[in-house]
């Protein structure tokens, strides 16, 4: 997974960006807890083999949870969701669910060790690596995606068929295999590059620019600055 | 560089999260503008070696922009501006100031040899490179910046990324693509990238994702658009 730090920092820039009037304290605490949701599955691979980046990173769940959203939201006559805590709780739970996708899942594909996104039916872990540019000499050379290409995922990243067999380490379980050692020695990043503080400067400032002179609960989309 | 592309791409997600209300495609138009001006010193690498990464990439102009902002719209009794200007267009210079030092300026300082940070005041390039974890063996390491203290005579170096100046680093760009101080073999190949690795595929598509998000919001919550 990508460090902690960063998928929550990604997941609070998107919760300023898209919660509007249902921007305050409690409702970036969910969006945030839901950026890091997937990460949790470390822990989970202390008992399951090869669960980290694995069970929670794929992509049945959130599948599920947005078409669940989608039908209650506006097939159904009266939405649950709406009854209980009005356009704010469904704009929160969208936003939630696109931080879960994009902050949590997103950054181990595009910055982590990459996910297993189509976790049980096979166990290729996929990641997004390559380049896309234009060349004078070249033309556009993109590597990104290649198809027919021989990994052994279906879909058309670069895959390695490795959930069980290489396990990701974390700080929870640095081997990533089943059962505690309490001896062993662990690690626990909060940015492991330029870039990534970069994100987390970015986002701790956009909070306090946000927050400022709000005291967390007065519910405006008045932006940062006046 | 990491392209223009990624600054804007980084950029469309703060800007969705600072602009709020004065959030449109004027105020985007503007920002990107302001995103794409800075790397004109790519250009003036012609005529003034080493431009690239310095004139357009440093923390001394924002700053006096930032100042320069605060003095006229807070501090001073009239403010020249808010007679001219209105508070949508403060609100997006403000904007502009934060999105050009975080999603330009500090992305750019993370790559090859970083930017000049504190030019036109000093002529040095800096390159924030390094990570920070906390291990049960080592505790809380962190290698961004370098703190030595010499064991014999007590003085303490500072290596926070420091590099050359704009006289020895040129940084390679699409208009400049080779140090003009070597021989260039022509055809000189440019390459104009768009995301070198996928992290900068990522913010790529962040900030696309923020804009398609706030476009299906659009009539969700009143007051949003």
């Amino acid at each position: 997974m990508a460090p902690p730090l960063v998928s929550a920092a990604v997941g609070a820039l998107l919760a300023a960006a898209l919660l509007g009037d249902a921007f305050d304290r409690r409702s970036v605490a969910v969006v945030v807890a839901a950026a890091l949701l997937p990460g949790l599955d470390a822990a989970a691979s202390l008992v399951v083999p090869g669960a980290t980046n694995t069970l929670f990173h794929a992509v049945w769940a959130p599948l599920f949870a947005g078409g669940l959203l989608y039908w209650d939201t506006t097939h159904r006559a009266e939405s649950a969701l709406r009854a209980r805590g009005g356009r704010r709780a469904v704009r929160v739970a969208w936003v939630a669910l696109a931080s879960l996708v994009v902050a949590g899942i997103g950054s181990a594909l595009f910055a982590g060790e990459g996910a297993v996104l189509l976790y049980p039916f096979e166990e290729a872990r996929y990641a997004v690596r390559g380049r896309l540019a234009y060349s004078t000499q070249e033309g556009i050379v993109q590597t990104f995606v290649a198809l027919g290409a021989d990994g052994p995922g279906l879909l058309p990243l670069e895959s390695v068929d490795a959930a069980t067999a290489e396990p990701v380490s974390s700080w929870i379980n640095p081997d990533g295999r089943p059962g505690i050692d309490p001896g062993v020695d662990r690690r626990f990043d909060f940015v492991e590059n330029g870039w990534q503080l970069v994100v987390v400067a970015a986002a701790a400032a956009t909070l306090a620019v946000r927050f400022r002179g709000r005291g967390g609960d007065a519910a405006t989309d008045g932006g940062g600055f006046r | 560089m990491p392209s223009t592309v990624v600054h804007a791409g980084f950029a469309l997600l703060l800007a969705a999260g600072l602009l709020g209300a004065y959030y449109d495609r004027r105020a985007l138009a503007v920002l990107l503008v302001v995103l794409v001006l800075p790397e004109a010193d790519s250009f003036l690498g012609a005529i003034m070696p080493g431009a690239h990464r310095t004139v357009g990439h440093n923390f001394v102009l924002p700053a006096a922009a930032a100042l320069g902002l605060y003095y006229d719209t807070r501090v001073r009794e009239r403010s020249l501006l808010r007679d001219r200007l209105s508070d949508r267009l403060i609100a997006v210079a403000w904007v502009a100031v934060f999105v050009h030092v975080f999603a330009h300026v500090a992305v750019d300082w993370t790559h090859l040899d970083g930017v000049n940070a504190f030019w036109p005041l000093r002529d040095r390039f800096f390159h924030l490179g390094g990570e920070a974890f906390y291990s049960t063996a080592d505790g809380f390491v962190q290698t961004f910046v370098d703190v030595r203290v010499d064991p014999e005579t007590g003085t303490r170096t500072v290596d926070a990324g420091a590099g050359g100046t704009s006289e020895s680093v040129h940084v390679s760009n699409p208009v400049q693509p080779r140090d003009p101080d070597l021989d260039v073999d022509e055809p000189v190949e440019r390459r104009f990238p768009v995301a070198n690795g996928g992290w900068r595929l990522y913010l790529i598509g962040l900030g696309l994702f923020a804009l398609g998000a706030r476009r299906l919001q659009g009539d969700d919550v009143g007051g949003d658009a």
